[in-house]
C-alpha cells in the first residue's frame, strides 16, 4: 500500500508538471474576441504604421487619431512618438521610420531623435 | 487441522521470493492521469493576462479597423502582396478580398461613413477589392472616387435672401442696373471637404400615418429662420440615392424638402459638397401613431448655415 501511495503521490507531481507544460506551452488557449489593446506589441506598431501611412497619404490627422485611439493608448500622440523613437533606435525600415516621423510631426511630437527622418523639399521640388 | 500441500507451498514461497518492484505501475498510472487532468485544467481555467493578441484574434469591430488599415497603407505603398498576405493572416472566412469588400458595404452603410476620414477610409477599402476585381454593395452607397478637394464645380445658386423688386419710379432706372429679383450668383464650391457651409442641427422624430416615412428636411440661413431654396439635400440607402432639393414645395416654405424612405431600410443623409452626414443612419422603423395606426416612422431634420 505504502509503495502504490508513494507511486501515486509521485507520479501525480510529476503529471502535474507535465499537464502545465502542455496547458501553457504547446496547447495554450487562444482567446478571441480580444480587443485592440490586448494586441502584442509588434502588431500594435505594425497598426501604427498603417495608419502613417494612412496620414501621409491624406494628411487627416483627425482620422489617424481616431484610428489609432482603438489600441487602448492613453495618449496617442505619445504612443506615435514612442513607436517611432523605437523604430528609429532599433534600426526598422526607414520607409516606416519616416511614415511615423511624419505621422509623429503631424501630432506636434517631433523629437530631435526624429529630424534626419524628416521628409525634406530639395531644391526644385514641390511649391 | 489444515494440511498445506507441498505444491501450494512452492507456488506460496515463489511469490514472495520474487523481487519486489519500486514502483506500483497502477499507482503511476493513476497518479499521471490524474496529475496531467489537473495540470491542464489549472493551465487552461485560471485567469491569465492575455499578451501577444494577434489581429485574427481581435473582436469583429477591430478587426474591421485593422482591415481599414491594411486597405490605408496599400492606398499609399500600392503593394498588393503585402495587404493580401495581411488580410490571409486575419484569417477572415473565405476569400479576404471579398471579405474586405462585405467589411467596407458594413461601414458604408453605418455611421462609419459620417465623416470624410470614414469616407476616406471605405474608398480605400474599395480602391482595394475593385482592383482585385472584387465587388461589394458600398460601390453603391459611395461613390468610389474621392473628388479631389482642388476640384471645383460651378452650380447656379440663388440668392440667399431674395428679394422683392423695387416699386416702379418715375425715373426708370438704366437696364444693368441692381435689380430686385433673385439674380443668379456663379458659385465656385469645392465639391470635397470642407464640408462647412452648413451643419446640422437636430434629428426629431414623429409618428403620422399621413406623413408616414418622411423624411422633411429644413435649410436655413445662419439665423436659424429665413430658409434656404435649392439647396441640394441627398439620401443615401443600400443599393442607391437620391438627391432633393429646398424650395420645391413653396406651401411649405423656402427651407422645406422631404424624401420618401422604404420600410426597414436605413439613409444616411447629407448636403452633398456643403455639410458632412448626419452622424446616424436614419431607419425606416415601423412605428404606432397616436391614434394606434401602424406607420412607419418620419425624421425631421434640420440644417443651419454657418457663418
Amino acid at each position: 500500500m505504502k509503495r502504490f501511495l508513494l507511486s501515486l503521490l509521485a507520479a501525480l507531481v510529476i503529471g502535474l508538471v507535465i499537464g502545465l507544460y502542455l496547458g501553457w506551452v504547446p496547447f495554450p488557449v487562444q482567446y478571441v474576441d480580444s480587443p485592440a489593446r490586448d494586441l502584442a506589441q509588434r502588431y500594435k506598431d505594425e497598426y501604427t504604421v498603417m495608419i502613417a501611412a494612412g496620414y501621409q497619404a491624406d494628411l487627416d490627422l483627425t482620422g489617424a487619431v481616431e484610428r489609432l485611439r482603438v489600441l487602448g493608448v492613453e495618449n496617442v500622440a505619445q504612443h506615435v512618438q514612442e513607436v517611432a523613437e523605437r523604430y528609429i533606435t532599433t534600426s526598422r525600415d526607414v520607409a516606416e521610420i519616416q511614415l511615423l516621423v511624419v505621422l509623429a510631426e503631424g501630432m506636434g511630437r517631433l523629437t530631435p531623435m526624429m529630424e534626419p527622418f524628416r521628409p525634406v523639399t530639395l531644391p526644385g521640388q514641390g511649391s | 487441522m489444515s494440511e498445506t500441500s507441498p505444491s501450494n507451498n512452492r507456488v506460496r514461497n515463489r511469490r514472495y521470493e520474487r523481487p519486489r518492484r519500486v514502483v506500483s505501475w497502477i499507482g503511476v498510472l493513476l497518479g499521471a492521469s490524474i496529475g496531467i487532468a489537473g495540470g491542464l485544467l489549472l493551465a487552461w481555467s485560471q485567469p491569465v493576462q492575455e499578451y501577444d493578441t494577434a489581429p485574427w484574434q481581435l473582436d469583429a469591430d477591430d478587426r474591421a479597423a485593422y482591415v481599414v488599415a491594411i486597405a490605408l497603407r496599400y492606398n499609399q505603398d500600392g503593394d498588393v502582396g503585402g495587404a493580401v498576405q495581411q488580410l490571409i493572416d486575419l484569417r477572415l472566412p473565405g476569400d479576404p478580398i471579398e471579405q474586405m469588400a462585405a467589411i467596407a458595404c458594413q461601414l458604408a452603410t453605418t455611421g462609419y461613413v459620417d465623416n470624410a476620414s470614414g469616407l476616406r477610409a471605405v474608398r480605400a477599402m474599395m480602391r482595394f477589392y475593385q482592383a482585385q476585381g472584387r465587388s461589394g454593395c458600398a460601390d453603391q452607397v459611395i461613390a468610389a472616387d474621392d473628388p479631389a478637394a482642388t476640384a471645383f464645380v460651378d452650380i447656379q445658386a440663388p440668392t440667399s435672401t431674395p428679394t422683392l423688386p423695387p416699386p416702379d419710379t418715375k425715373t426708370p432706372t438704366p437696364d444693368g442696373g441692381v435689380g430686385g429679383t433673385p439674380t443668379p450668383n456663379i458659385l465656385i464650391i469645392p465639391t470635397s471637404p470642407p464640408q462647412t457651409d452648413f451643419t446640422f442641427v437636430n434629428a426629431a422624430t414623429f409618428c403620422d400615418s399621413t406623413r408616414s416615412g418622411l423624411i422633411e428636411v429644413y435649410v436655413y440661413e445662419v439665423n436659424g429662420a429665413t430658409g434656404v431654396p435649392g439647396q441640394a439635400v441627398r439620401a443615401r440607402w443600400d443599393g442607391g440615392e437620391s438627391t432633393f432639393f429646398t424650395g420645391l414645395k413653396p406651401e411649405r416654405g423656402t427651407a422645406y424638402a422631404d424624401f420618401q424612405m422604404s420600410e426597414n431600410l436605413s439613409y444616411i443623409l447629407d448636403m452633398p459638397g456643403r455639410a458632412d452626414p448626419l452622424a446616424q443612419p436614419l431607419v425606416a422603423v415601423t412605428c404606432t401613431t397616436p391614434e394606434g395606426q401602424r406607420a412607419v416612422i418620419g425624421y425631421r431634420v434640420t440644417f443651419r448655415a454657418l457663418e
